[in-house]
């Protein structure tokens, strides 16, 4: 019996240790990634070219991770072109490399941000901001996330009720502005309504389970054995 | 109606739940209409539904940070702490500016004041960017207003929307919280 | 020993807003099984939640609580209560909040999952449970405190009959063990088994006795003949298919296909989950398939919006879609979207004996007063084909009786009226009734065994 106790205890120990190993690494990530958006910013520009080939290592990594560059690249070139466009007008073509120089800086900070969503699941990052955020807060947070997917079904359900009882409220008919009171009025109004249902059942529930009771609450550890 | 008393459980669960659904309305909004400045639309309305349904200082702060973590969390945009900035600051500019509203201003003027000093901060969010990354000033500021008008139509358009609703939810005694 | 007493207890929710409890007097003992009946939104919540001392509002009359009473509180829609992903967080949240260490949390959370016979591992995602599990999962929620006194608001409306079975076995053996339980129920009957106490709560006073519904009408209301020569034109039809989501194996099979032929009301019976819900939506066009349907409304494969007025669908929850600023109002919206007459809307009122709330605010009616009024805003369209999904669910009797006045009157006009719910519906009106049960959709011979419908 003493040995199974002890094996245990080290089991757990080990299942603990794997969950808090976890959460160290998406802190040092996003750390990582803190810095090396800022270097993008602070570096002298003879230095840009280093840090523009660590973040090439960072796009090559979130590619083979299936991650799709191009919501940056659009940003790139929508910014390079704006930005190039005006120091063209304003100061000639002289200046056209700074502006390039930049862009490049935005996009250098864009990128580890962009890396980081790919590499550590969000819900790691919604936990370890979390732990930052007072009990009440946090606790909002994992409700909210944990409620999205009732509350879009919600929001569709009610979109598609309003659309049959004939609301002008189709992707065509809301391409006149003029409609989109009526997307307020009949699916936003409603949507609000059930949230301020939703948020006073779910006080009540939590509440219910002393939610509130403990400035500290403690954590529950899943141990991955099976239930006997 | 600025109190300063700390959100309760139940307000502060109704802030997450707008805060939520402005994050996944407008990476839904993103996808289907992909109009930029709209986020601005959804932004002033969430923000100022929880400023008027609650009353409470930092109710629109709250409901910034929360969608800003909540976006976050799920990948929303091209990623990183950016996007936490991106929906903090325009709530931070229009609970400072709500401080300084007198409250007998019609509720339609100081949704429309706020919804612009909102756009206003989130414009700025785009320059500090800019001014950081060197560029030139006039450069900046042109783009700066750029962003003004483009965000600045969709903002005033989504505070415009904010007054009709609040009176509904005040009318049908939905803003009574208890009753729920 | 006394756990509780309610001694002349009124309350509201705000001083203009109507009394919802009134001079209540009510004592628990451990052991005992009490339960309270009464119409839906008679304030059976606001008792369960004023019994668990989570209501913040002030109230007049005197509550004694046995200083060691620990209350479970048992709410409606697991959407709210559970909020981990796993089974073992959800249950041990509780104890997170009590500030109980981490060590000493997995024997009572095992021990409360023990007590209400769900044996699963403790990472289940709870999004893979059944409802039925589901409901018990939240009652091991609450377990895991280990309360005197358990309240549990509505289970019977939520499960099918598999899981009420599953439900009373739990309940029984916590009864035994010396908890006590308050059961609010729209239908008593289910429970039957373990209740010693009934009371029912009618504009808020509390009495001895049951609240019940039945659906078969009284002697005086006429069945309707039909008098149009379009009686019998199929409207709906369906070939033989399959039923499955995109990226998921069949969920339902139809060897023999169905039809709806105008001026018939049919009902379709299914558990929860069964998909029945989801075939009304696809017939309305709402939900579209890859694997198309070989289905026909209307001459045409279901597309959303392309009927207009003359296809209406009244999903679950029906107040969620009302949002203008009077009742007449919310009935003439569609009429105007449609550019149909609009002296429709009070005349329906009229109909319905309801002209009084034609200025109120939809959102002050009663719960079966809202149901009536959306269903009442898509009869006055007149559709061809009407789609209902659960619509009995949670009504009275006064209402009751007042949605099938309104059903046989629409059927007899010549629309063919389709509506689902998860349990017999035993009324002259149906002509036929659909069931899907083990994966397959067939017809059924009408049962002649008296069912109550909640």
């Amino acid at each position: 019996m003493w040995v199974s106790c002890r094996r245990s205890r080290q089991r757990i120990r080990g299942h603990w240790s794997r969950e808090r190993r976890e959460t160290a690494i998406c802190s040092l990530a996003l750390l990582f990634v803190c810095v090396l958006s800022a270097c993008a910013f602070v570096l002298p520009a003879y230095l840009l070219l280093p840090l523009a080939g660590l973040n090439g290592l960072l796009v090559i990594h979130g590619l083979l991770r299936r991650g799709s560059i191009w919501g940056v690249l659009k940003l790139g070139l929508v910014q390079l072109s704006i930005t190039l466009s005006l120091y063209l007008i304003l100061y000639g073509a002289a200046h056209l490399a700074q502006g390039a120089i930049v862009v490049a800086r935005i996009i250098l900070a864009t990128i580890p941000g962009w890396w980081l969503c790919i590499t550590i699941p969000p819900e790691r990052i919604g936990e370890v901001l979390s732990t930052f955020l007072p009990t009440k807060w946090a606790f909002v947070v994992a409700a909210s996330l944990s409620l999205l997917p009732y509350m879009a079904d919600e929001i569709r359900e009610i979109y598609h009720i309003q659309c049959l009882r004939g609301a002008r409220i189709t992707p065509r008919a809301l391409r006149n502005p003029r409609n989109w009171a009526e997307l307020v009025y009949c699916v936003l109004f409603p949507v609000l309504i059930q949230l301020l249902k939703l948020s006073r059942q779910m006080a009540i529930a939590a509440q219910s389970r002393h939610f509130g009771l403990n400035q500290r609450p403690t954590h529950w550890h899943s141990p991955r054995d099976n239930n006997d | 109606m600025t109190k300063k008393l700390p959100l309760s459980l139940q307000d502060s669960l109704f802030v997450g739940f707008c805060a939520t659904l402005l994050v996944a309305l407008t990476s839904m909004l993103r996808l289907k209409l992909g109009i930029s400045g709209h986020s601005m639309f959804l932004m002033s309305f969430f923000y100022l539904i929880c400023y008027g349904a609650l009353g409470r200082f930092g109710s629109m702060t709250a409901c910034g940070a929360i969608a800003g973590l909540v976006a976050m969390a799920l990948g929303v945009g091209k990623g990183g702490p950016m996007i936490l900035l991106k929906f903090v600051l325009p709530a931070i500019g229009m609970e400072l500016i709500a401080l300084l509203l007198p409250l007998s201003l019609a509720l339609h003027w100081r949704c429309v004041i706020l919804g612009i000093a909102g756009c206003i901060a989130w414009a700025g969010k785009v320059a500090l960017t800019n001014i950081l990354a060197g560029m030139e000033l006039d450069v900046v500021l042109i783009q700066w207003g750029m962003s003004v008008l483009k965000g600045g139509f969709f903002a005033t358009l989504g505070a415009l929307l904010v007054p009709p609703v609040l009176t509904r939810l005040k009318a049908h005694d939905l803003l009574h919280r208890d009753k729920f | 020993m006394t756990l509780l007493e309610l001694k002349g207890v009124s309350f509201n929710y705000g001083s203009q807003l109507p009394t919802v409890l009134q001079e209540v007097n009510l004592s628990i003992g451990s052991g005992q099984c009490h339960c309270v009946s009464g119409p839906t939104g008679s304030g059976k919540s606001s008792l369960l939640n004023l019994l668990a001392g989570v209501l913040n509002r002030p109230h007049e009359g005197e509550i004694w609580r046995n200083p060691k009473l620990v209350t479970g509180l048992v709410m409606q829609d697991p959407q709210i209560q559970l909020i981990r992903q796993t089974v073992g967080a959800e249950v041990a949240f509780a104890l997170e909040n009590l500030g109980i260490p981490a060590e000493q949390m997995l024997p009572k959370v095992q021990l409360a999952l023990r007590r209400v016979g769900l044996y699963l591992r403790l990472d289940t995602p709870v999004n893979t449970l059944s409802l039925g599990q589901k409901y018990r999962l939240m009652i091991a929620a609450q377990l895991v405190c280990e309360p005197h006194l358990l309240l549990l608001d509505e289970p019977w409306a939520q499960l099918d009959d598999h899981g009420v079975s599953e439900l009373l076995i739990v309940l029984r053996n916590l009864i035994q063990e010396g908890m006590a339980l308050v059961l609010v129920e729209h239908n008593a009957s289910a429970f039957s088994d373990i209740i010693q106490y009934y009371w029912q709560l009618e504009t808020g006073k509390l009495s001895e006795g049951t609240y019940t519904v039945k659906d078969a009408p009284s002697d005086e209301s006429p069945i309707w003949r039909s008098q149009f020569n379009h009686l019998g034109k199929v409207l709906v039809s369906a070939e033989s298919f399959d039923f499955g989501f995109d990226g998921s194996s069949v969920l339902f099979a139809c060897p023999q296909g169905f039809q709806l032929r105008a001026g018939e009301i049919v009902a379709l019976v299914g558990d929860n989950g069964s998909g029945k819900t989801s075939l009304l939506k696809t017939i309305a066009g709402v939900l579209s398939l890859r694997q198309r349907l070989p289905l026909k409304v209307l001459g045409r494969r279901p597309k959303l919006g392309i009927y207009g007025a003359e296809l209406g669908l009244l999903m679950q929850r029906p107040s969620r879609q009302l949002f203008e600023t009077s009742v007449l109002a919310e009935m003439q919206f569609s009429l105007k979207r449609f550019e149909l007459p609009k002296t429709r809307a009070s005349q329906m009122l009229d109909e319905l004996q309801l002209s009084d709330l034609a200025e109120l605010s939809p959102h002050k009616l009663s719960y079966g007063q809202q149901h009536l009024i959306a269903l009442a805003s898509l009869a006055c369209l007149c559709p061809k084909v009407l789609l209902l999904d659960d619509p009995l669910a949670g009504m009275d009797k006064d209402y009751h009786g007042k949605v099938w006045h309104l059903l046989q009157s629409l059927s007899s006009q010549g629309t063919a009226i389709l509506l689902t719910s998860h349990r017999h519906i035993e009324h002259r009106a149906v002509s036929r009734q659909l069931s899907l049960r083990n994966g397959q959709l067939t017809e059924d011979p009408m049962e002649m065994e008296a069912r109550y419908v909640g």
